[in-house]
């Protein structure tokens, strides 16, 4: 029930007829990926930081960091723009590649959102604007 | 607003969780306490305190009264919800259509 209350998390599942070696590429190739998603300049590699350019309501860049990835099967990379770093949000988001019994692929994509509750309360002490006490500064 | 208060109100994990249940919108205290293990008294107790923290707000119409949270309180998550939500379903109408247009 906690967990639940400080994350939300946004699925999207499809299934296509291609392989998943090609969707493979569709997500980690820096062209192919732009077609669908937004400009960037991946690199499918364990700790690399890369950006896409255009968040959506905000505009900006999308600054991620690869997470995890285990090659044709799965890519997990941090998202973070303008909007989830004002809100305090820390975002996460994972790709999952199936192959399906006739050759296809079953694509899952997972956005996941977690209050970083601290700094949200911070900034919303911030925004307050009243009299903090040294007590109160510490809690923060 | 009231700085303590706000520490107090939102230092319960329950508190919290109604609070931030209500990010997605307005609600009444029966939605709210859908999916909740706490009993609807118990939730009623938790708005109080988050309205008397200047964090919520009440609406009657009627017989039923309904609660949001005020633009005073923070609404991250349903930020990135409004934000992302038909994001990636249309995202990925597109990369159907890149799909199709890749070579094997």
């Amino acid at each position: 029930m906690n967990e639940r209350s400080q994350q939300d998390e946004i699925t999207v599942e499809c299934t296509v007829p291609d392989a998943p070696e090609k969707v493979w590429r569709a997500l980690t190739v820096p062209e192919l990926l732009a077609a669908w998603l937004l400009p960037n300049d991946i690199r499918p590699e364990e700790g690399a930081r890369f950006s896409l350019d255009g968040a959506p309501g905000e505009g900006g860049s999308v600054e991620c960091e690869v997470l995890e990835i285990e090659p044709q099967r799965l890519i997990r990379y941090s998202w973070r723009d303008k909007g989830t770093a004002r809100d305090g949000l820390e975002t996460v988001v994972s790709f999952r590649v199936l192959p399906t019994a006739d050759g296809g692929t079953r694509l899952r994509i997972v956005h996941q959102a977690r209050v970083l509750v601290e700094k949200a309360v911070g900034q919303r002490l911030m925004a307050c604007n009243s009299n903090v006490t040294p007590t109160m500064k510490m809690a923060a | 607003m009231d700085t303590e208060r706000i520490f107090r109100a939102l230092a319960d994990p329950t508190r919290r969780a109604v609070f931030e249940r209500l990010a997605a919108g307005e609600m009444s205290v029966g939605d709210l306490k859908a999916g909740f293990d706490v009993s609807q008294p118990a939730v009623s107790q938790h708005l109080a305190a988050l309205r008397k923290a200047g964090l919520v707000s009440e609406r009657r119409e009627g017989r039923n009264v309904f609660y949001r949270i005020t633009p005073e309180g923070l609404a991250p998550l349903a930020n990135w919800m409004q934000r992302y939500r038909d994001f990636w379903p249309e995202r990925v109408e597109r990369l159907k259509t890149v799909l199709k247009e890749m070579e094997q």
